[in-house]
């Protein structure tokens, strides 16, 4: 049993830890080589991609910008550059236009004087599904060795910290003056029907008993 | 242009249950202090009349109008986001 209780809460804390780490943004330092559009045709991995531009009519393919770069450590990454819109996740993502020719006026393509941005993203990259990183936002930053404070999700686990505890005294608050009283008020009931069957029991044995001759009691 | 009203109606919905749960639960945080305050006490009068008469001023006060920022920050939060990732 106990093998079965730590499985269940291990899956849930790996769902929970992936669904932030998907969904929350993160900052990589980047020098950005270069941008492209490409018709992507969704299969199995559509549930990582997001919306078509805001306004636009969704199909069942579309052209999709990227942004590719290369970090400081010299390996590769690729960001998606597509609109969220007012679906999940929650970035209210319009411009993808607009960060594209930002990305595209930032490119750095000589090593000896590179430009290194801070590329805000979310989600994964992973080959073997094809999906990318979403990039959100793209800062020009003084070297790659910039430290970030992810000020938003600091923000943001405070508050929803804030929001279960609440949840959480709200149970306790209703629990103690609407659950508990009613249920001590069938108790107390119960207690009472208990108390009258008993009499009647006791009546119903006094009565056999005046048949086997005993006086009764 | 759907996908706004589709946000705003939901986004509306769940803003109102999280408004009438916070009501209820901010009541009957009032009316378990004004309990505690009558006990302790003893007084002043009746307890029911003490407890109503608590009670009536918290309908007016100001915890209560508190409670509309469930619909307010939210939206305010929203509005601050499609700002900042889109136009600042």
């Amino acid at each position: 049993m106990r093998y079965v209780k730590w499985t269940f809460f291990t899956i849930i804390a790996v769902l929970l830890i992936s669904f932030f780490h998907y969904t929350l943004p993160q900052h990589d330092i980047v020098r950005i080589v270069g941008t492209e559009n490409r018709r992507i045709d969704f299969g199995e991995n559509s549930f990582f991609w997001a919306s078509p531009d805001v306004g636009t009519a969704a199909g069942t393919n579309r052209d999709i910008r990227f942004i590719n770069a290369e970090r400081p450590t010299g390996k590769i990454i690729v960001y998606r550059n597509e609109d969220t819109g007012w679906g999940w996740p929650p970035y209210f993502k319009l411009d993808s236009s607009n960060l594209q020719a930002e990305s595209q006026a930032l490119i750095s393509t000589d090593k000896a004087n590179p430009t290194w941005v801070s590329v805000t993203h979310y989600g994964w990259r992973n080959e073997f599904f094809t999906i990318y990183p979403n990039a959100v936002s793209v800062k020009q930053v003084a070297g790659p060795d910039v430290r970030i404070i992810p000020w938003f999700n600091i923000l943001f686990f405070i508050v929803l910290a804030g929001i279960l505890i609440m949840l959480w005294r709200m149970w306790a608050q209703f629990r103690e003056r609407t659950i508990d009283p009613t249920l001590e008020s069938i108790g107390d009931r119960f207690d009472e029907v208990d108390a009258r069957a008993e009499g009647l029991w006791a009546r119903f044995k006094a009565w056999l008993a005046t048949w086997t001759g005993k006086p009764r009691r | 242009m759907i996908g706004m009203i589709r946000l705003a109606v939901f986004g509306f919905l769940g803003m109102t249950v999280m408004y009438f749960l916070l009501s209820i639960y901010s009541r009957s945080t009032q009316r378990e202090e004004l309990e505690k305050e009558w006990d302790a006490e003893q007084g002043p009068g009746d307890r029911d009349d003490f407890i109503a008469a608590g009670m009536a001023a918290y309908e007016k006060g100001l915890r209560k109008k508190l409670i509309w920022l469930v619909y307010v920050i939210p939206t305010l939060a929203v509005i601050a986001a499609i700002y900042l990732l889109n136009f600042a």
